[in-house]
């Protein structure tokens, strides 16, 4: 049931929205007329009012509403500034601002939408001094180093979050207390309470592009990870947040931990994908497929049995793929790069470019996979040592470098590379951990230990799993 | 073992008021971070945490920037190593960083060749620690006088690495020849003999070595079973309860 309500709320809302952006613009254009007006006319106090106030519902929802991709600078400058005075507004007024937000989903729609801007503002930044062919607007964005400036961006972020107390509050809620005792003035006000919590998403996605992922987790840290969460309300949120959560698990090399994230979230759109439509079903199968291949990439790093739906959804997009980054090697490094390049976030670098020296200004995303495919090549002989020591219980190491073709002392390397990357840090859950805690366990099926030359294997065997099965089919029959 | 990834035993009350606080970002609180690391280089304990918060702030302040310190940091986090501790640090840095050091320094106005040169070195050697290939790793450091200056800093570095590099043996090994051995922690006679029994508290017997047994290099085979709690099934059995058939 919860899974209808959530997914079909975004497409009544889509449709509210047709009606509001229509709205909006007649009383953008209201606005325009009346404002010519007013100069010669001294306007009635009562009547200004009120028409200050439409202005107000109008600049919220057009705060909401997707930038055009190829809209020209001038358009994205003045988004920025529209930003800038809204968020000033609402934070620097004189007290709270008495203002119910137009819809449940507009607090993530601003959000997300300022992000987003932010984002393809930074690219699309670095791309022009890169390709250094436009002068024009390479003077245009020198002279205004600080438009969508990370400073800024950070600022609303952060100040949204500390004028809502929302910290505070999850934490109250998460110790079973009235959150409405930290609220303060602004935190118990729908407005500010939905801002300030999508503001920490926006932050886990912000740290996130920005390359700094364990700070990225450190950011939810007051936010729980369950269906209960305010963010399964909203989608598109949902999703975004264990996107975020999971690459940055697999940056820090805890695959399982990125496995449990995507697993969760692609079960859950599976299971609501019936009740999504059109456009927003088609950026969240966006997202899913990335996720798809983000899992992909986990698994060959860390073998370990899917669920079983998403292990058929797997194989149906990617088999080809997965195949070849399971049997490892080298023919297995090109794979890697395309699906990390198909489903990275578009990663971005903070400061303006060097226009100077175009050169310099490398896309974040070849540094960012640089860095990646040094960590896969470390590991990728790992699943050809692990086919062959499977077949055996004990093992001249001489005389498996000779069926490899290479010499004992590679091998050992790779003995001692795969063993390492078998432990691997787990998230646990006692009850008030955080996205960075977690156990040291091993991670793999396969044991074993060098004895001079001989290679002891031991092999951990799974006891079959029933009660999931035998819960799911409980279900189904009552 | 099982301590989270922001917490360090070592950290002083200021810095952690820094770091949960919004001053993280606060352009001036770099030069106290740099005295951080600097204390971290004497001191043989890493608090990456925290140093990867000072690369956050030259990140957004490029020209705060100190080559040495970067460097520094990522000579650090070497001797943690296989934690991704470098690879988290890499990611903070500069994109052009890791480009070939031969484009970049073409260009005479590319002020930072230097250090993308010394970032890219310690690369290498981060990915041959990775690789678990020692003996290349001790060769590349010998080979040239730059990795002198970079971990010039860092005290104990040598021993540093060689823990953690007799700490992954250990995972893995039961005995080990010596031959190897020596050439894995780059050791050799009395100096050798010294680190795997003083140290490492490993037995020489002859051509090899001996690792005692632990949990790790046992290798012993096991059953994994399914762990089953009764809250599992107490959707189950509430619906027992609520429709009674």
């Amino acid at each position: 049931m919860s899974g209808f309500q959530n997914g079909n709320a975004p497409v009544r809302q889509m449709d509210d929205d047709s009606d509001v952006e229509e709205e909006a613009l007649v009383a953008d254009y209201q606005e325009q007329v009346q404002y010519e007006g007013m100069e010669e006319l001294e306007p009635v106090s009562s009547l200004s009012m009120a028409q200050q106030a439409d202005d107000l519902q109008s600049r919220l929802l057009a705060a909401a509403q997707p930038l055009d991709f190829s809209a020209p600078l001038e358009v994205k400058f003045a988004s920025y500034d529209n930003y800038c005075s809204l968020f000033h507004f609402i934070l620097n007024s004189d007290g709270p601002v008495d203002l119910e937000p137009p819809s449940y989903f507009w607090a993530w729609d601003v959000i997300d939408e300022f992000i987003y801007q932010f984002n393809s503002f930074c690219s699309y930044r670095n791309r022009v001094a890169r390709q250094a062919n436009n002068e024009e607007e390479i003077q245009i964005l020198r002279e205004a180093p600080n438009t969508w400036g990370c400073y800024s961006v950070l600022n609303v972020l952060y100040s949204l979050i500390q004028r809502s107390q929302i910290n505070e509050q999850l934490a109250a809620m998460k110790r079973g207390e009235e959150p409405v005792a930290v609220a303060g003035d602004y935190g118990s006000k729908a407005l500010y309470r939905m801002l300030g919590y999508f503001s920490i998403i926006g932050l886990l996605r912000v740290h996130c592009l920005l390359g700094d992922f364990s700070l990225a987790l450190k950011t939810l840290d007051d936010i729980e990870l369950n269906k209960k969460a305010m963010f399964a309300r909203v989608m598109a949120a949902h999703s975004t947040t264990y996107y975020y959560v999971g690459f940055s698990y697999m940056m820090m090399r805890r695959y399982a931990d990125a496995i449990r994230m995507f697993t969760h979230i692609l079960v859950f759109i599976q299971r609501t994908k019936n009740f999504q439509k059109n456009a927003q079903y088609d950026s969240i199968s966006k997202k899913s497929d990335q996720m798809y291949a983000l899992i992909a990439i986990c698994v060959a790093f860390h073998p370990t049995r899917l669920d079983d739906t998403i292990h058929t959804a797997l194989r149906e997009k990617y088999g080809d793929q997965l195949l070849k980054l399971q049997r490892g090697g080298p023919e297995s490094l090109p794979i890697f790069e395309e699906l990390f390049r198909a489903a990275c976030p578009k990663f971005i670098s903070p400061t303006p470019p060097d226009f100077d020296n175009p050169e310099l200004n490398v896309d974040p995303l070849e540094h960012h996979l640089a860095i990646f495919m040094d960590e896969v090549k470390t590991n990728m002989w790992s699943p050809t040592v692990k086919s062959y020591l499977r077949l055996y219980t004990t093992m001249d190491l001489k005389k498996l470098a000779g069926f490899l073709e290479v010499e004992p002392e590679k091998l050992r390397g790779w003995l001692l590379v795969n063993k390492q990357r078998s432990r691997q840090i787990k998230w646990q859950d006692t009850g008030d951990s955080g996205l960075l805690d977690g156990e040291v366990i091993a991670a793999n099926d396969l044991d074993y230990a060098m004895q001079g030359d001989i290679i002891h294997v031991s092999e951990a065997k799974v006891g079959r799993k029933l009660v999931d099965w035998y819960l799911r089919n409980l279900a189904r029959t009552y | 073992m099982g301590v989270p990834f922001d917490y360090s035993p070592d950290r002083p009350d200021h810095i952690n008021a820094i770091l949960n606080g919004l001053d993280r970002y606060n352009p001036e609180t770099t030069s106290i971070f740099q005295e951080y690391v600097a204390e971290q280089c004497e001191g043989k304990f890493t608090d990456t945490y925290a140093n990867l918060a000072l690369l956050k702030l030259y990140q957004f302040n490029p020209h705060l920037t100190k080559d040495e310190t970067i460097t520094n940091i990522l000579v650090k986090s070497l001797t943690v190593f296989p934690s991704p501790d470098f690879s988290l640090a890499l990611h903070l840095l500069p994109p052009h960083i890791l480009t070939p050091v031969s484009v970049s320094s073409a260009l005479p106005a590319a002020g930072d060749a230097p250090l993308s040169e010394a970032v890219q070195k310690l690369n290498v050697l981060n990915n041959l620690l990775g690789q678990a290939s020692y003996s290349a790793f001790w060769s590349t450091l010998d080979s040239d006088d730059l990795y002198a200056d970079l971990i010039a800093d860092v005290a104990g570095f040598e021993e540093l690495i060689r823990i953690r590099i007799a700490l992954t043996i250990s995972q893995s090994v039961r005995e080990i020849e010596k031959q190897v051995l020596e050439s894995w922690l780059g050791l050799q006679a009395e100096a050798f003999e010294k680190f795997v029994t003083g140290v490492c508290g490993w037995e020489i017997d002859g051509s090899v070595v001996k690792v005692p047994l632990n949990k790790e290099n046992e290798a012993k085979g096991s059953i994994v079973r399914e762990n089953v709690k009764i809250e599992q099934f107490s959707r189950v059995i509430r619906r027992a309860y609520e429709q009674p058939a």
